[in-house]
């Protein structure tokens, strides 16, 4: 019947509007839930969401090792080349020669943060950090080596 | 001179301007806004002889209703913000005999009436105007009322007829 | 005890005892417009303030909160900005009406204040068509939109005045009706004799559904008469860029913007009176001991505190709502907000007529 759908009509309206309505005024009311970080006057208790993307950082051990095998499956997966992968040959205990991570070059500068070598990493040996104060003076200091300097592949990883 | 003629004389002054300068004007847009002021200031009038409600509906009316109206029809209007040719030589002619047999005419019609004043004072409040427009007995307004709403409403079923959308015939 | 009806008593005693006739009403008109001004700017100051305040917090932000404590004087650090900003007119626009259509939204705001009551007897003009004054000045605002839309020489401010136009038409009606239902049960239209009629209880309370009905639907359509979200799509920021104001900039753009708020606190002034009894205090019946409590309150407070509400209501409407289609926003009016208020209306006088309210 026209009238019956009339009045249910206008009824779902200003209930659902209502509930909105309810929403809103509970975020109006409860301000816990402010998510506003105030800057640079809390740097110290800065509150970043985990899954923030600031930059691409190699994961390094306590015997500063990595887990990176120089297979460039990042740098294959990566759409404007930011990273470039340096291998070196290193000669095995057992004279085999193996293909080894010499410099993990990453440059900031060109980077998207679109988190597509992270996921294309098959030995989750980088991930993104939370840092984000990346300006410098110079352009040359956003070309960074990940490894750090010594570092060697942790043992047992393919 | 009394203060209430000189606002008398001020509200005339613009509402004469305005009008002159609505029909002046080479710009259409800008004889809709002249006139507007011009209705304005017969509504200013209408309060100078208080008569609010009389003033309140002319704005209503004629500054809510019809200025708008013109305005949308201009907006709706091919190339209207070009401005319109000079008027010929000819027509400036005509237009000033006709308004000034019409302005004669006005004149002797006003002059010839013998207007009397009458020491009563006019109640223009709403519950009388109500009253009158639905009474029945003399001098009630229910029979033009009544005519008037007929005409409205067939005005607006005429729209209505007009704007509506021919179902697509089903074979 | 020194209330707005005594400061504004005694000024006018001692001007007509001091000056001349004349001198005494100029003088008084000088006054009123400086208060009237002065009313505005503080209106566009605080209510602009509210509005970003209100919106942050529900849009789980802070808000502006570096000018001063708590941001209190980012608005008058904005004012600054837009008072000494170059005011721009377009080359090809009509000059002209381009400068004067700020003034004349400023100056229909200004109108529809005459007829206001602010507190007990604080009127400047206690005009005996009261409301329907309101309802004929508000009309004028339109033409404003519409010449701000043409001058401009802009497409986007054309069709945002366009738009603005069919809006605020259309939404009148259903305001007005909803306004004439009260009018129907206070048997009045002077401002002063529709809030003396609360005096034993505001017309919510008293009315039942149809005062209740004929609120909610002033609140949409004013809501709407005020070009503010969810019916702001005369000046729809991703459509239309600003609509209407596209073009302006400065001091005539701020005009625009403050007569927006203006609007808005009248229209919430005169949602109070006619819905929530004006500067008239909380009364029950002839309950005498609690209508005395009430009383101490002063009437301004009363006024000011009820069209801060809706003021809020709008506000939290227009932060929780998405913008409406143009299609959307006329079915609303004339399918759904008209025909309900027309039968309202016919509901409330029948209740008058019947006398079934209290």
């Amino acid at each position: 019947m026209f009238l019956k759908e009339y009045i249910q009509d206008i009824y779902g309206a200003v209930k659902s509007l209502l509930i909105g309505m309810r929403r809103t005024g509970y975020y109006f009311t409860n301000h816990k839930e402010i998510i506003t970080q105030q800057y640079p006057d809390n740097k110290a208790t800065l509150n970043l969401s985990e899954r923030f993307r600031g930059e691409v950082v190699m994961i390094h051990d306590e015997n500063n090792e990595h887990a990176c095998t120089g297979c460039t499956a990042c740098e294959l997966a990566c759409p404007n080349a930011t990273i470039k992968i340096i291998t070196q040959f290193d000669i095995s205990p057992d004279g085999k020669k193996k293909k080894a991570l010499n410099k993990f070059v990453y440059h900031l500068d060109l980077c998207t943060m679109c988190n597509l070598c992270i996921v294309a990493c098959p030995t989750d040996a980088i991930k993104m950090a939370n840092t984000f104060e990346h300006s410098v003076f110079d352009r040359s200091k956003l070309t960074k080596i990940l490894n750090n300097p010594d570092s060697k592949i942790r043992a047992g990883i393919e | 001179m009394a203060n209430s003629s000189i606002i008398f004389y001020i509200l005339s002054a613009l509402i004469l301007t305005t009008a002159i300068l609505s029909v002046t004007t080479l710009k259409i847009f800008r004889a809709a806004i002249w006139l507007l002021f011009s209705l304005i200031g017969i509504a200013g009038l209408y309060f100078w002889l208080s008569v609010e409600f009389i003033a309140a509906v002319q704005i209503i009316v004629y500054v809510g209703g019809i200025v708008v109206l013109i305005i949308f029809s201009i907006f709706l209007t091919q190339q209207s913000g070009k401005g319109m040719q000079k008027n010929s030589l000819r027509r400036i002619i005509a237009a000033t005999i006709a308004i000034a047999i019409g302005f004669v005419m006005t004149s002797l019609l006003i002059f010839q009436f013998d207007f009397k004043l009458e020491n009563k004072i006019f109640d223009s409040g709403i519950a009388k105007i109500g009253t009158q427009m639905l009474s029945v007995e003399k001098d009630g307004f229910a029979l033009p009322f009544e005519v008037v709403s007929i005409l409205l409403l067939a005005a607006m079923v005429g729209c209505i007829v007009i704007a509506i959308k021919s179902k697509p015939q089903e074979k | 005890m020194p209330s707005l009806e005594n400061i504004a008593n005694f000024i006018h005693n001692w001007l007509y005892t001091t000056f001349n006739a004349t001198v005494a009403l100029l003088l008084e008109f000088t006054i009123v417009a400086i208060l009237v001004i002065g009313l505005f700017s503080v209106l566009g100051l605080v209510l602009i303030f509210m509005e970003r305040k209100v919106s942050a917090y529900m849009q789980v932000r802070l808000g502006p909160n570096r000018v001063g404590p708590k941001g209190i004087f980012q608005t008058v650090a904005d004012t600054l900005k837009l008072m000494v900003k170059e005011g721009m007119t377009p080359n090809n626009a009509d000059k002209f009406l381009f400068n004067l259509a700020p003034f004349i939204v400023m100056t229909a705001a200004m109108l529809i204040l005459a007829p206001l009551a602010f507190a007990k007897n604080f009127q400047i003009w206690d005009i005996n068509i009261g409301v329907l004054f309101v309802t004929a000045i508000s009309s004028v605002s339109v033409i404003g939109i519409l010449m701000a839309g043409w001058a401009s020489n802009n497409k986007y401010s054309l069709l945002g005045a366009m738009r603005s136009g069919a809006q605020i038409v259309s939404y009148e009606l259903s305001a007005g009706l909803s306004i004439i239902t009260i009018v129907v049960l206070s048997e009045s239209l002077k401002i002063s004799t529709i809030i003396e009629s609360q005096a034993n209880g505001w017309w919510i309370f008293k009315g039942h559904i149809p005062a209740i009905i004929a609120f909610v639907i002033f609140i949409i359509a004013v809501t709407a008469e005020t070009n503010r979200a969810p019916f702001d799509l005369a000046e729809a920021e991703s459509e239309l860029t600003a609509g209407f104001h596209t073009e302006y900039s400065g001091m005539k753009f701020a005009l625009f913007f403050l007569a927006e708020y203006v609007n808005i606190f009248i229209v919430c002034v005169i949602g109070a009176t006619l819905f929530l009894g004006g500067w008239m205090p909380l009364h029950f019946g002839t309950n005498t001991t609690f209508n005395e409590m009430m009383d101490y309150i002063p009437s301004s407070l009363w006024l000011f505190g009820k069209t801060f509400f809706l003021i809020f209501v709008i506000m939290w409407f227009r932060w929780t709502f998405p913008r409406l289609r143009i299609d959307q926003l006329l079915n609303l009016e004339w399918k759904y907000l008209l025909p309900i208020s027309m039968i309202n209306l016919l509901l409330a006088t029948a209740m008058a007529i019947l006398g079934w309210h209290f």
